[in-house]
């Protein structure tokens, strides 16, 4: 009884100190009607694969009452190459470029690398929060991407609402998006095979697909120090949804090499037979996803764990974790730690043999393929004088896949199989308010 | 999987009553680095990266997207 009523005089007392404290802004950035989060990135993968460019900006206008609105913009410059998912032979490869309108060639026993793309992206998003009722917040947004071959409109709404003295937060929040792909040179007939320079019968037109995605989400403070989230997600993809650029490669059953093939004559066209791939037109995925931070002092952990499946046949699960801790009073190192795994897709083929019957499905994309992925990274942080924050983050990132065993045929075994992908992630940030 | 919704709403609305901190109590929370949405332009980074490499995506918020990804 008596830590009842110490409970509610340290109440008072703490409601008395707030209602000065709202009067007085703590620092500059309390007192800000704009908050703005900025930062450029540089990507970079080994053996000149995909680079990327990017910066960002996030700008929040706070509107008093909990009412805020946010936006966001994007400009990602992609430069480089990316497997194409047909094999490595012992002999130069020749490819139609997906425009139809030029062959590009690989050196005998590398990895083929389509390095045609390159791509210019912007992304806007634009969110509005506010309280509905007492104890409700609700949340909506929209979002615009575009780039030369593709197009992203998408919508969003969530729901929360607080309990237990905002100590547990129930949220709902439902996304839809419409998505335009406009491939060079046509989206490819699945399945069919690679043609000669200037011969665009086996192309289409654009195509598209729809995805919507419900999330409920769940937080909890576990303790003075602890907080936890758990969010249980469901996605549905329906449409197009190859990469109009990968291909497989239809290999000999005995030798396990490409089966040649001769351009039209007077024509430059691909050396080997390769068929463009074919996945299903829907998808289904679910994901849990736990996180929990807590504060040892100052330091402050993260841990989050993810476990995703689909109907695919893929499964994957995610650890991420940081450790945020401070150096002098006014900065602080972050190491973080990532690990990643997933199975392969039903359809997942390294390539596609002569003698079979061609499956309904197939794809040689790596990232369908069974593989793990580490992320080591770095985090330095210092809040200025003024109440702005400047960042900067480094990181390695390192895929390692495999293909089944019983895929690989004769030749292929002396070969690199799964081009396995490192990649250097540099970013500077900086927060500032005005 | 399905299973966890109800036992969120239960546990929001009976057992997770007895968990959490009274509002003076909210020091340690109150930290913008405590909150779960701290970096959120780091992890909308992440997520697009991520989204283009590997064939999973979204868990933290929604599924991202919107890009072709080579």
């Amino acid at each position: 009884m008596s830590s009842n009523s110490l409970q509610s005089k340290l109440a008072a007392a703490t409601c008395a100190l707030l209602g000065t404290a709202a009067t007085q802004p703590a620092s500059a950035s309390d007192a800000d009607a704009w908050s703005f989060d900025s930062s450029v990135l540089y990507y970079g993968e080994s053996d000149d694969r995909v680079q990327d460019i990017s910066a960002a900006v996030a700008a929040k206008r706070d509107f008093g009452d909990e009412r805020s609105l946010s936006l966001s913009l994007t400009a990602d410059t992609l430069t480089g190459a990316s497997a194409s998912g047909a094999i490595a032979l012992d002999r130069v490869q020749t490819f139609t470029s997906p425009s139809g309108k030029a062959t590009y060639s690989t050196p005998a026993r590398d990895v083929p690398l389509d390095d045609t793309f390159h791509d210019t992206r912007f992304a806007l998003t634009a969110a509005w929060t506010q309280p509905l009722a007492r104890l409700y917040t609700v949340s909506a947004g929209l979002g615009f991407s575009t780039e030369y071959d593709y197009r992203h409109l998408g919508a969003n709404l969530s729901l929360a609402r607080d309990f237990n003295k905002r100590n547990t937060t129930l949220s709902l929040g439902l996304a839809y998006s419409q998505d335009d792909i406009d491939p060079v040179g046509g989206a490819p007939v699945p399945l069919s095979q690679m043609l000669d320079v200037g011969d665009g019968s086996n192309k289409l037109g654009s195509d598209s697909k729809t995805v919507l995605d419900l999330l409920v989400g769940f937080t909890q403070v576990l303790g003075r120090n602890t907080v936890l989230r758990v969010n249980y997600s469901y996605s549905d993809s329906s449409g197009y949804l190859n990469d109009p650029y990968k291909i497989l490669s239809v290999v000999d059953p005995a030798t396990g090499d490409t089966i040649a093939r001769v351009p039209a004559a007077g024509l430059a066209g691909s050396s080997g037979v390769y068929l463009f791939e074919s996945r299903p037109d829907a998808r289904t995925k679910q994901s849990v996803y736990a996180e929990v931070k807590h504060a040892f002092g100052k330091p402050v952990l993260r841990g989050a764990y993810r476990f995703m499946t689909d109907d695919w046949g893929i499964d994957s699960s995610t650890l991420e974790t940081s450790l945020r801790w401070p150096v002098g009073a006014s900065s602080y190192i972050e190491p973080q730690l990532r690990y990643y795994t997933q199975s392969a897709a039903d359809f997942y083929r390294a390539s596609l043999v002569s003698s079979q019957p061609l499956p309904q499905y197939a794809s040689a994309d790596f990232r369908l393929g069974e593989f793990d992925a580490t992320t080591l990274g770095v985090k330095f942080g210092h809040r200025t004088g003024g109440g702005n924050e400047w960042s900067v983050r480094a990181e390695y990132y390192q895929q390692n896949g495999s293909v089944p065993g019983e895929q690989i045929i004769g030749h292929q075994r002396n070969r690199e199989q799964y081009p396995d992908l490192s990649a250097v992630i540099v970013q500077f940030g900086y927060k500032f308010g005005l | 999987m399905k299973k966890l919704l109800p036992l969120a709403v239960l546990c929001a609305l009976a057992g997770c009553s007895s968990l959490g901190v009274q509002p003076w109590e909210r020091d340690v929370l109150a930290r913008p680095e405590m909150s779960l949405d701290a970096d959120p332009l780091d992890a909308a980074i992440d997520d697009h990266i991520y989204f283009s490499k590997e064939a999973s995506s979204g868990g933290r918020g929604f599924g991202g997207g919107g890009c072709g990804c080579n």
